[in-house]
């Protein structure tokens, strides 16, 4: 009787019947989920009737989990296919019937970020960055929300904030307008002998020397940088020109294998001019000449380094255990130069240093691959004209205070993106008719200046000011580029262009395949993997990084002890430059997204060949495209970031690694466990494998029936160690601890103590999702996700994180989301055109 | 040789007993009734760290005012009486890393919008209680990182000094007659441009609409705090601050991490006994690197997933109690100077409160947090289970309630609270 009314209603309105008197619903999930302490904590009548505030989250769970076929789970044999699909559509239905959604899609204003803010103030100011004189010091680090830093509410703005901004912006617009007498120019010759080699570790006071020659000083440890004994630091801002001489020497004079340094890797020389870096490839024996004429801000340090990864391998990682190659390499060719050192260096030795390979007998003999450094030259400041030209730029020849408005409109109008109002500048030009008494024309309009930077017009974006053109203008420029608009992009956007999706995509592809006008001169020379050089490099580097979280690669690195060519080479480095190589292959080839997840290949190095254990490849440090046979790797899912930024440092965790996947690839958040639950601490000292320890974990039900939905996705990477290496067997050490060990353990230096029992147990990675989908091991999971259902699921992922990054806040408009997934899909799931529907879509436009 | 750094002056319990004062209020705001008879200053202090402690090394086996000292807690026997350990609080959290950001109020960062004080912790709320006329209203330390720990009002996280010099800079270092000039002169110049942004504030005010104001509320408020810190400091600004050596700190072969953390809590205690402020935090990073405490290895946090393996749990342990070694230093000198105008030593004028938002990162539990409250005179009670009768923890918020009153602060609920946490013992 109850059924036939139901059904009934049903009839009549399909959407308003309420999910837990759903026939279909009841019958397949009641079960479980309309009982007192229903499982996974979700009970149906969590739904209600439709999608409100409070009951979308579960709506939008729900729906994941029966689309994926994880809900109702597969022993439930009653079902039909038919059946699913028909509480599947339900669930849509109601997501796309919801009303109580903001359809709005207002955004709340949020803080620039630091990335943001310093790019606006140069861009505001015409400038190449925000200067050499590292004026952002003292900003307070941006707080990360799920590896964003573009979330609003993460984003605060307090007092200490507000004054940090005047600070920095002070010392920044210091540099910029000058006024006065014309700095009178001076040349400063840095013969050999006034290069100074100093530690760039502040940790000891022991002075530190590198090589020194008659004509040169040359690297040896590379912790260590060289500065200038006459040139402490730029007396005057202006334009400098800095001139260096310097060549690369002894590449391949030792073993690669014991230097770290491969054969094939340039030397490589950093000029640092505060945080302005240009990197130079030096020719083996052959003098560069560096020349470089560069805006200085007053107080710049000028530092010379040498960037490499290598020459940490022996020891525990410190540089000077590396000369030991020196007394290996000279006792094997040169035994006239052994025994003089055995005579003279060595017998003198006092306390422990009396073994003849002891590093410190060494160091003058070292002869690693390191750049040579002659001399330099240093002339300045010069000016094109005077005032500079960045001055007159900005505020013009003659700066007067009478003249602050139309001096101060096209500044403000930059920074606030928007057309100034009537009025609005009237407080800011009499603060600078107030001042220019006592300051002069000039030091007044710069506290004018200061105001227009200081004003929430500039600090926060996306509030509701400006036309909605501006908007969207300054939304693009800041996704893209993290730059405010440019006057020309703005002059588009309000003619009406950029209001169908074809030109959005035109816009969104100019972007990110245009390269970047500015080009520095250390890009030709950097190395795939480092920065990218099309427009949108910000994004290109950022977004990848946020979406990975990939900031947490070290949060539990790979065990010191047993995972040192990790810690020593550095991989960590190439490992996220990995998965930002490959985010950027396919925005440059506009390939289907679901490629970045499964693709066959992936781009490595020699460092992180020796993790994947891949032979015969280019014996350098350069990342390149490599094409992987044995089904395990390629992708996001074979990466060396994702498995060690979800390991611990010891054991690997197949439950971080399915929350993982499900979070950042598939676009489901597992619940976090029930803060009463006593989770057992992982015991290796036990002999039982990570999944017998969770098979246990399991069969408690609290636990149970959240796990069933993680674990499978986490399984399939059992193979892969904590630092991303393949294994066929766990390996574990067993019987250490016995008295007699722990007291000679107490005697003797740990190197010395006894090998422990190496005990093997072979590794199970299989598992079998709720859907019953099973897989045997990484190469059927791998399979499994290049399903349709797994390929939109992670699109649908990328969507979001997208709006996430651009946002600053999680979309919640079910019907939107659907809407950009569906033109995602019309094209291929192409990249680019993901993107331009995302940008194209009401929920980044905020209409 | 910098005069401002090296002074006749020895630092903390030495030669001279009464270091001058910092005057504790400028003119201006003076209270007469006061400045008459200067009451003895109440004082907090917090040492946390982001990964809880050991747990079976932490927690004494046994309840009571008699308990048997736990491992981890050596260093503090001396003060055995005069501390209480607390078992079996915390912020019913769930577990992972992220939630002891919670620490010091109960509250997550992305949950704070929630709550009127939002994250608000609980050395900022005695701050603005307690240091009203001070020269800094509190001091925060740590090195590298430092945690995530301390919250102003506004939600926004306070960080903290990270390096020893730039805090001594901060704290003792006195400006020149060109230095007070400039700052002035800048303090001046910075308020006039916070007037005139007002000014275009108001017209993006009128314009705005509810959900916009909702941020620009935080904006107007940051201009009117910082408005207010710019009077407090100019008026600052031609006072001498105390002098301090930190030279016996740093002018040896190597700094370690041990002697810049004894340097850090020096300078704080020295800061507490000539009442440049009542309230600091130091904390313990994660990104630090430990080595230099002997019998460690590895980093701090590999060290916390040991997989009960016995070596590196003494690591870790090592590192613990490194960590509760300093503070006992910190307690120690405070305990060696009589409170002048009051009974007793400074410390028993001094909340010390120790602790973290994370029981064990072993098992990323934050329940059961390590929890220990020494000083400010209490009748203390030892070693204390917290739990009810139906044995469910107790809100850590009930302890922190307490402490608001100890303070001062008339109220009766935190956060999560449910009732005060009595402090002494029968």
């Amino acid at each position: 009787m109850r059924k036939s009314i139901l059904a009934l209603v049903t009839v009549i309105v399909a959407t308003s019947i309420s999910a837990a008197d759903h026939p279909l619903l009841t019958q397949h999930c009641g079960d479980c989920h309309s009982v007192d302490d229903p499982e996974g904590e979700f009970s149906l009548n969590m739904l209600g009737n439709e999608v409100t505030d409070e009951s979308r989250e579960w709506w939008t769970s729900s729906f994941d989990f029966v689309k994926a076929h994880e809900m109702p789970p597969a022993d439930d044999l009653n079902i039909t296919d038919a059946e699913r699909t028909a509480v599947a559509e339900y669930l849509r239905q109601g997501l796309l019937a919801d009303d109580e959604v903001d359809k709005t899609h207002r955004l709340v204003p949020r803080r620039l970020n630091n990335r943001e803010f310093a790019n606006s103030v140069a861009s505001v100011l015409m400038i190449e960055d925000v200067g050499t004189h590292q004026p952002l010091g003292d900003l307070l680090g941006d707080a990360l929300h799920e590896g964003f830093d573009t979330n609003g509410d993460a984003l605060g703005i307090s007092e200490y904030h507000l004054e940090q901004y005047i600070n920095a912006c002070r010392g920044i617009l210091d540099a910029v307008v000058l006024s006065g007498e014309k700095p009178v120019s001076a040349r400063y010759v840095v013969s050999s002998d006034k290069l100074r080699m100093s530690s760039q570790s502040q940790r000891t006071t022991q002075a530190k020397r590198g090589l020194r020659r008659e004509d040169s000083l040359e690297f040896t440890d590379p912790r260590l940088h060289i500065d200038f004994e006459n040139f402490e630091t730029v007396p005057t801002t202006g334009r400098y020109r800095i001139r260096i001489r310097a060549m690369g020497v002894d590449r391949g004079y030792y073993d690669s294998e014991a230097t770290g340094i491969y054969d094939g890797d340039p030397i490589l020389l950093t000029v640092s001019l505060g945080d302005r870096q240009f990197t130079y490839d030096l020719p083996d024996n052959k003098i560069l000449d560096i020349e470089l004429d560069e805006w200085l801000a007053e107080g710049t340090r000028i530092q010379l380094t040498y960037p490499t990864d290598g020459l940490r391998l022996i020891g525990n990682g410190n540089f000077k255990f590396q000369n030991r190659i020196a007394h290996d390499y000279i006792k094997e060719h040169d035994q006239a130069t052994y025994q003089k050192v055995l005579r003279e260096v060595v017998a003198k030795a006092r306390f422990r240093k009396e073994s003849p390979s002891h590093w410190s007998h060494w160091t003058d003999y070292w002869r690693g691959p390191r750049p040579r450094v002659f001399d330099g030259e240093i002339e300045g400041p010069h000016y094109e004209s005077w005032p500079p030209k960045r001055t007159v730029a900005l505020v013009g020849e003659n700066p007067a205070a009478d003249s602050a408005e139309s001096i101060l409109r096209p500044i403000a109008e930059r920074a606030w993106r928007r057309l100034v109002r009537d009025g609005e500048l009237d407080a800011i030009v009499q603060l600078v008719q107030r001042r220019r008494k006592e300051l002069g024309d000039v030091e007044a309009i710069k506290e004018g200046i200061l105001a227009v930077l200081v004003t929430p017009s500039f600090l926060l974006i996306n509030s509701e000011e400006g036309t909605p053109a501006d908007r969207f203008a300054t939304k693009a420029s800041y996704l893209f580029t993290s730059t405010p608009p440019g006057a020309k992009l703005r002059k588009s956007v309000a003619s009406g262009r950029y209001s169908d999706f074809d030109s959005v995509r035109e816009l969104a592809k100019s972007y990110l395949t245009e390269p970047r006008g500015d080009v520095q001169p250390d890009d030709a020379l950097r190395q795939v993997g480092s920065r990218s050089q099309s427009k949108a490099f910000a994004f290109l580097d950022e977004f990848p990084r946020a979406w990975l979280q990939l900031d947490r690669i070290n949060f539990m690195a790979p065990d010191p002890d047993r995972y040192p060519f990790y810690h020593k080479k550095r991989v960590s480095d190439d490992m996220i430059d990995e998965a930002t190589a490959a985010f950027r292959h396919a925005v440059d080839n506009n390939l289907p997204i679901p490629e970045l997840l499964t693709a066959n290949y992936s781009f490595i190095n020699a460092d992180l060949a020796k993790i994947y254990g891949v032979q015969n490849i280019a014996q350098d440090s350069k990342l390149r495209k490599h094409v992987f046979t044995d089904g395990r790797r390629g992708g996001f899912l074979g990466m060396g970031a994702f498995l060690t930024l979800t390991a611990d440092s010891l054991g690997t965790s197949p439950i971080h690694r399915g929350v993982y996947v499900l979070e950042n690839f598939l676009g489901t958040k597992p619940l976090p466990p029930p803060g009463d639950i006593e989770i057992p601490e992982p015991d290796v000292r036990s002999a039982t494998t990570i999944k017998e320890v969770l098979q246990a974990h399991v069969s408690n039900e609290t636990c149970a029936s959240c796990h069933r939905s993680i674990d499978p996705y986490g399984y399939a990477f059992e193979n892969f160690d904590v630092a991303g290496r393949w294994r066929d067997v766990y390996a574990q050490s067993i019987g250490t601890n016995s008295p007699e060990n722990e007291a000679k353990a107490k005697r003797t230096k740990k190197r010395n103590r006894n090998r422990p029992t190496v005990q093997e147990t072979p590794i199970d990675s299989s598992a079998t999702f709720r859907s019953s989908d099973h897989y045997n091991d990484i190469t059927g999971f791998r399979r499994l996700m290049q399903s349709d259902a797994n390929k939109e699921r992670f699109v649908r992922c990328f969507i979001k994180k997208l709006l996430l990054y651009a946002n600053g806040e999680e979309p919640e408009d079910f019907a939107e989301l659907d809407q950009i997934l569906n033109t995602s899909a019309q094209h291929e799931y192409r990249i680019i055109d993901t993107i331009a529907a995302v940008v194209h879509s009401p929920l980044f436009r905020g209409e | 040789m910098n005069t401002d750094r090296r002074t006749l002056l020895q630092g903390l319990g030495g030669v001279l007993a009464l270091p001058i004062l910092e005057n504790a209020l400028p003119r201006s705001s003076a209270n007469a009734a006061q400045a008459e008879r200067p009451e003895a200053p109440k004082r907090f202090l917090v040492v946390g760290n982001p990964l809880g402690m050991h747990p079976e090394n932490f927690f004494p086996a046994d309840f009571g005012t008699d308990f048997q000292v736990s491992p981890t807690l050596k260093a503090l026997e001396w003060l055995q009486g005069r501390f209480t350990i607390l078992s079996h609080t915390d912020h019913s959290m769930k577990s992972g890393h992220g939630r002891e950001l919670s620490f010091l109020s109960g509250v997550l960062p992305e949950t704070a919008h929630a709550f009127a004080e939002k994250n608000m912790s609980l050395d900022q709320f005695i701050a603005r209680q307690i240091s009203g006329t001070v020269r800094y209203s509190s001091i925060h330390a740590a090195l590298e990182t430092g945690i995530r720990m301390v919250y102003n009002g506004n939600g926004v996280e306070i960080k903290p000094f990270t390096d020893v010099n730039s805090l001594y800079d901060y704290l003792f270092l006195n400006f020149t007659r060109e230095e007070r000039r400039v700052r002035k002169e800048l303090f001046d110049r910075n308020g006039s441009i916070l007037d005139s942004v007002k000014g275009q504030f108001s017209k993006v005010w009128s314009d705005a609409s509810a959900s916009d104001r909702q941020r620009l509320e935080q904006f107007a408020t940051s201009v009117r705090d910082l408005e207010g810190r710019f009077d407090e400091r100019t008026e600052w600004i031609d006072r001498d601050k105390p002098k301090f050596d930190l030279s016996k700190h740093l002018a040896v072969d190597e700094v370690t991490l041990v002697n810049r953390y004894s340097a850090i809590f020096d300078m704080i205690a020295y800061a507490f006994q000539t009442d440049l402020t009542r309230v600091a935090t130091v904390s313990f990073p994660n990104e630090l690197n430990y080595t230099d405490v002997n019998g460690v290895n590895r980093g701090y946090h590999a060290c916390t997933h040991n997989g009960k393996n016995e070596d590196i749990v003494a690591e870790l342990v090592a590192i613990e109690s490194f960590q509760i070694a300093q503070m006992s230093a910190f307690l120690m000198k405070l305990d060696a100077i009589d409170e002048p105008n009051a009974e007793g030593s400074m410390l028993d004028h001094t909340v010390v409160l120790f602790g973290s938002g994370m029981g064990y990162g072993g098992t990323h539990s934050c329940r059961n947090l390590p929890i220990l409250v020494a000083g400010g005179g209490f009748k203390h009670r030892g070693h204390v289970d917290t739990r009810d009768a139906s044995g469910n923890n107790m809100p850590l918020c009930n302890l922190y309630l307490s402490l608001m009153q100890h303070f001062g602060i008339e109220r009766d609920s935190f956060n999560v609270s449910t009732g005060a946490f009595e402090l002494n013992h029968a």
